[in-house]
């Protein structure tokens, strides 16, 4: 069920109208079971996988806290997946068939978690802590890693043995890949290294902690929220005051704002620019990039708008996930400003243990450039993405390194602020370059197109007849860019003004200094430019990590 | 206790409610049929109490803006033209229905030219315009044969569809406002501004298919029958009405400069299949293939003023010499 459809929007009304009419434990449930059908809606089936993330780090951090659960209710609880699976295989739903193959890890789950539990409990105590943590994390990443990574490193595998040589006759399964699994996995594992480093109480309410990693607001393309923050929301009820709605409705209004208006609508220019076939020049490889840059914005900071402000009709306060990116000066600052939660996560549990900056200039380097790879990757299973982490990972050293390029970053003179700007926005370019081609191949065209300054265009052709095909020539030509550009500037320059407006906020969504009347007319633009752009629904960027 | 709606909100709710209803009661004679982008029965003849007609529009396309009498003034020649961009001229002033109406009245004759050509109009959109204009007494009808516009037919057909029914995702869709603005957004804005190309790769409510579309064989086939079809009805119409008609075929050029050819597109021997006593063909293609065409030609189809006169000189000769003027009285042919 993506945001924008209409579905989500009877879905969010029902749970609003209901929400604060319930008992404190009502609303619990209702959030629950909310959240499983928000998810399941999509694909029945991987609520089981869910299922067994929650599961698994529910009695991993009440162990790490020496609560030890009866056995036959752990085997009970850790069955419901292998009995939801059962549910789907009876049921039948078209293209969601269960097989046989599928119903085996499930249905080994109880034995083999209740087996490990048990023996975990027989380790010294002053090792158990870890050994419980060592069970989530590594349940964890197993789910995450067969789900999202076997097919790319199995198919890389086969290839190496090829250039080896060895022609590998393995068929490799299609493994599907859950929505939302990378965001997910990361906050569940959040929790539990919370709970082992002490920072957390673990949670012995079950409902309650299935519904903070299942709350649909924020499940499947983050913020990656910390326990220790959305915990105790949950565990206290939520008061009602109209301040709540008007932001939680402001904060919807501007996420659908830059997602269907702005981020939808430069997605059309990206898609063409980075289609494998367009036949690009160095205008076209600019404004795809260019285009790309402000969709994947629009698109990511307007579902965090859209997650923020659903969780803010119901009372919940999600964390910022993007301050003004594009004015970064540097990647350090970047980083502090795009996807902030993510970066939060690396730099707490990757980064940091890794020995962060605390090991003299080499090993600093080299944490970054291992965080940054490790970033990359979480995006997605691809060269690219690996790739494009350790781009970023070496523009982080070059402006550790470098003196003027350091000094850039944290320069307060407006010259130097605009320079700086200017070349981490430019870098950033490069880096969205590298994120958005689906292969090296494609990426290495991208930059020879620098090289091809003409004007390109198919203009001035009238319609074919009936039958006939454009000319060969004309087909394969890049097509004008001029008229496209100025499509770019309609859709980009709204959103860049309004991020010219909150410089000084750090958020578009904060315009409480304006006067009422200038929101007025603002909510109405916005209004008037969500409605007019409405055509499919586009499926956002970030679903697919 | 702070207000459950702020004055923003309810500046704005004021403002839309404003819009949608001053929208809904000052232009609902302009609405009506808005959105059906040429498939209104009623096609865009106003008429007014005074006995006038206004030509404003068929469906989203306007007419170029002409006002003529509902009743035929005695001793009027009434020659209307049907078709695409192409009949349709630069201006009202340059168009050959003006001009043809302009060598008659030289002649003697009263003659009007209804200029009833709406840009991308194909076989049946055409055929409803016809079908309307036929109620105000024609003495000629021009019907402009064309088959470059079957894709829009079809497109602006699934449009006049859309939205019309109470599915969730069309209740913003419901106000006018919303409408004629997501309209304008598209017409306006998302076609001129996106090559095909990329308005292809969306594929969703758009023009843009159109080159892969035309490369359909089933497609194409029925899009031929389609254009055969409609044509058939036209002939039908007018011979019930007693109208007679001149098919005008479409030409295109392709090469450049002295390589230069016309293509008839096959539209010539579909014309010259209906060929009757009341139904005159008049190939573009051999009528300017004695010229010096090409600067005739804005692009590779669209005539530039001095190809309308050149046209509508053709066909007022074909019209004299298919005894078409002799209904006037005044037609005398020159030597």
């Amino acid at each position: 069920m993506s945001f924008t459809s209409w579905e989500f929007a009877v879905l969010l009304a029902s749970v609003f109208a209901l929400y604060w009419r319930l008992p404190w434990r009502g609303r619990i449930w209702l959030l629950l079971g909310a959240s499983y059908f928000f998810y399941g809606a999509w694909d029945a089936r991987f609520l089981a996988l869910h299922f067994t993330t929650t599961i698994v780090d529910f009695y991993a951090a009440l162990a790490m806290e020496r609560r030890r659960v009866a056995l036959g209710k752990v085997a009970v609880m850790t069955s419901l997946p292998a009995l939801w699976m059962l549910g789907c295989k009876a049921v039948h739903v078209q293209g969601h068939d269960v097989a046989w193959q599928h119903l085996v890890p499930v249905i080994a789950l109880p034995v083999l978690f209740c087996t490990l539990y048990t023996l975990l409990w027989r380790v010294p105590e002053q090792r158990q802590r870890k050994a419980f943590l060592l069970l989530s994390l590594g349940s964890n990443l197993v789910v995450l890693g067969f789900f999202k990574y076997f097919n790319f490193f199995a198919d890389s595998l086969v290839r190496a043995l090829g250039v080896l040589g060895w022609e590998a006759g393995w068929t490799l399964p299609h493994i599907l890949l859950p929505v939302g699994i990378s965001f997910y996995t990361f906050q569940a594992m959040s929790y539990t290294i919370d709970v082992y480093r002490g920072e957390t109480k673990a949670v012995a309410d079950f409902p309650l902690f299935a519904a903070f990693l299942a709350f649909f607001p924020q499940l499947v393309a983050g913020p990656i929220e910390r326990a220790h923050q959305m915990l105790p929301q949950f565990s206290t009820p939520r008061m009602w005051e109209p301040a709540v709605f008007h932001r939680g409705a402001r904060l919807l209004l501007f996420g659908f704002f830059k997602k269907v208006f702005v981020g939808d609508n430069c997605a059309l220019l990206a898609n063409y620019a980075f289609a494998p076939d367009t036949p690009l020049n160095a205008q076209w490889a600019l404004l795809g990039v260019l285009a790309f840059a402000v969709q994947i914005y629009g698109d990511f900071s307007g579902y965090t708008d859209i997650a923020r402000g659903s969780a803010q009709l119901l009372g919940f306060r999600l964390n910022h996930n993007f301050r003004l990116p594009y004015f970064a000066q540097g990647p350090s600052d970047f980083w502090r400003r795009w996807h902030i939660t993510l970066s939060a996560w690396f730099r707490d549990y990757v980064y940091i243990p890794l020995g962060g900056n605390r090991g003299g200039t080499f090993a600093t380097m080299r944490n970054l450039g291992l965080t940054m790879v490790l970033a990359g990757l979480w995006h997605g299973a691809n060269w690219t993405f690996i790739l494009w982490g350790a781009y970023h990972g070496v523009l982080l050293i070059l402006f550790r390194l470098v003196p003027p390029l350091h000094a850039l970053e944290s320069a307060k003179s407006a010259p130097r602020v605009f320079l700086g700007t200017g070349l981490m926005f430019a870098l950033t370019l490069v880096g969205w370059a590298i994120f958005r081609c689906g292969s090296l191949a494609q990426l290495g065209d991208w930059f020879a197109a620098f090289a091809h300054w003409d004007g390109g265009g198919a203009a001035g052709l009238s319609k074919p007849a009936i039958g006939e095909a454009l000319p060969a020539a004309v087909q394969s030509a890049a097509v004008g860019w001029r008229s496209p550009a100025l499509w770019f500037a309609i859709h980009a320059t709204p959103l860049a003004l309004l991020q010219f407006a909150a410089r000084r906020r750090d958020d578009e969504v904060e315009i409480d200094h304006w006067p009422w009347i200038g929101r007025g007319l603002l909510y109405g633009f916005m209004f008037l430019a969500i409605a007019s752009s409405t055509g499919g629904e586009v499926e956002f960027i970030y679903f697919q990590f | 206790m702070r207000r459950t709606f702020t004055h923003s909100f309810l500046l704005i709710v004021v403002l839309l409610a404003g819009a949608e209803l001053a929208m809904r009661t000052f232009y609902a004679r302009g609405l009506s049929g808005r959105f059906d982008y040429g498939y209104h029965p009623t096609a865009g003849f106003q008429e007014n109490a005074d006995g006038s007609v206004n030509l404003v529009r068929a469906g989203g396309r306007k007419f170029l803006p002409q006002q003529y009498r509902q009743r035929k003034p005695d001793g009027t020649f009434r020659i209307m033209v049907v078709g695409d961009s192409v009949p349709r001229g630069p201006s009202l002033r340059d168009a050959y229905a003006a001009k043809v109406a302009e060598l008659l009245r030289q002649r003697g004759i009263s003659a009007e030219g209804w200029n009833l050509c709406l840009p991308g109009y194909g076989a049946q959109r055409c055929h409803i315009v016809l079908q309307k204009a036929l109620n105000y007494s024609p003495d000629f009808v021009i019907r402009h044969l064309n088959n470059s516009n079957e894709y829009e037919d079809e497109r602006e057909r699934r449009r006049s569809q859309e939205r019309r029914d109470w599915h969730p995702n069309n209740t913003l869709m419901m106000s006018v406002l919303v409408r004629r603005l997501h309209e304008i957004k598209t017409e306006n804005i998302f076609w001129p501004l996106l090559p095909e190309k990329i308005r292809a790769q969306q594929g969703v409510n758009d023009a843009a298919a159109e080159t892969a579309a035309s490369m359909d064989e089933e497609r194409i086939r029925v899009w031929k029958e389609r254009v055969r079809d409609f044509l058939a009805q036209d002939i039908a119409a007018c011979r019930e009405a007693g109208v007679p008609m001149l098919l005008v075929t479409q030409v295109r050029v392709r090469g450049s400069g002295k390589e230069s050819t016309m293509d008839d597109s096959g539209l010539d021997a579909l014309a010259e299949s209906f060929a009757a006593p009341d139904v005159a063909v008049l190939s573009m293609k051999q009528a300017l293939s004695a010229l010096d065409f090409v600067p005739l030609f804005m692009d590779t189809a669209h005539l530039l003023p001095k190809g309308h006169e050149v046209l509508a000189g053709a066909i007022v000769e074909k019209m004299d010499r298919t005894g078409a003027l002799r209904q006037t009285g005044a037609a005398v042919r020159k030597p």
